[in-house]
């Protein structure tokens, strides 16, 4: 058992998770959910979104706008459709109860 | 005084260190094969690219109008190598194995005629002589060789830029063995000017 491997397939399982958290606030640009979860330390390196936001946009959780920019091409503006919406309610409720989970277990 | 080369990333035009350039295209060309299997590689590689562009625009001023090697290995620092982003997403190592490439090409730096035997044979990781020997032997009865090495010659491109060379050695690709390459063709051409 290796923690750092163990680590990783956490992290991966909740990214997804994540990115849809953050985009159903507001529909954004791929460099703000970047520093999102910069900031909420959820990744380490910008290349990792790219491909689980196409993934995502490709199952019909998420669709793009282009939208103009005063300094450049115009950008991807990415947001929830219907389907992502109930898709993240369901990680919702799923995250609460494993968090429910853990909690009892750590506590008894 | 450097060389620029002008490239056009994101549908954005930099002009860029000859050096610099190297480094980028290289470490492109290392994601694009690490999202090859990805069902729509194209699209994930223009977004990322528009990011580079961005991230490379910021680093421009009026008194800055050249993007340098230092700011291209900033941006791979942010962006990350397949190596970072495969452990930033949890996938594992077993997909980089794949990634080392490796292309045929004629040896410029090794050649006795055109650099064909060199370059097979840094294809093949054996010695040039012997590719040059066998050249030689299937040449003596009837010149057959002669006419293989000829169409080689046409149909091989030459490696002239360090990526090429890197390719052909079939090492694989990252930051490390560019800087060492580098500093080798650095160390020909001073050697040539007798610096």
């Amino acid at each position: 058992m290796n923690v750092e491997n163990n680590k990783a397939q956490m992290r991966k399982g909740i990214l997804e998770y994540c990115i849809l958290l953050v985009i159903s606030g507001n529909s954004c640009y791929a460099s703000d959910i970047i520093k999102k979860l910069k900031e909420a330390r959820v990744i380490v390196v910008e290349g990792t979104l790219y491909p689980l936001l196409t993934r995502q946009k490709n199952s019909g959780l998420l669709s793009y706008r282009w939208e103009e920019s005063s300094q450049g091409p115009p950008r991807k503006y990415y947001e929830l459709t219907d389907k992502g919406r109930e898709y993240l309610s369901e990680l919702d409720k799923s995250w609460d109860e494993l968090v429910e989970s853990v909690k009892f277990i750590r506590e008894k | 005084m450097k060389i620029t080369v002008s490239i056009n990333i994101g549908g954005m035009a930099f002009h860029i260190d000859e050096d610099a350039y190297a480094e980028l295209k290289v470490y492109l060309r290392s994601l694009d094969r690490y999202f090859a299997r990805e069902s729509s590689s194209a699209e994930i590689m223009a977004d990322i690219e528009a990011r580079v562009a961005d991230l490379l625009k910021s680093r421009l001023s009026d008194n800055k109008q050249v993007i340098t090697i230092v700011d291209v290995r900033e941006v791979i620092t942010i962006l990350g190598t397949p190596e970072d982003i495969s452990d930033d997403s949890g996938t594992g190592h077993d997909r980089l194995a794949s990634t080392v490439y490796r292309r045929m090409y004629r040896d410029p730096d090794n050649r006795i005629i055109a650099g064909v035997s060199s370059g097979m044979a840094a294809y093949w990781r054996i010695d040039p002589w012997i590719v040059r020997v066998i050249f030689i032997i299937i040449s003596l009865p009837g010149g057959l060789g002669i006419l293989i090495y000829l169409i080689l010659w046409i149909v091989l491109p030459e490696a002239k830029t360090t990526a090429q060379k890197i390719e052909m050695k079939g090492d694989p690709v990252n930051i490390h063995n560019i800087k060492d390459s580098v500093r080798q063709e650095f160390d020909n051409v001073k050697d040539k000017m007798n610096l």
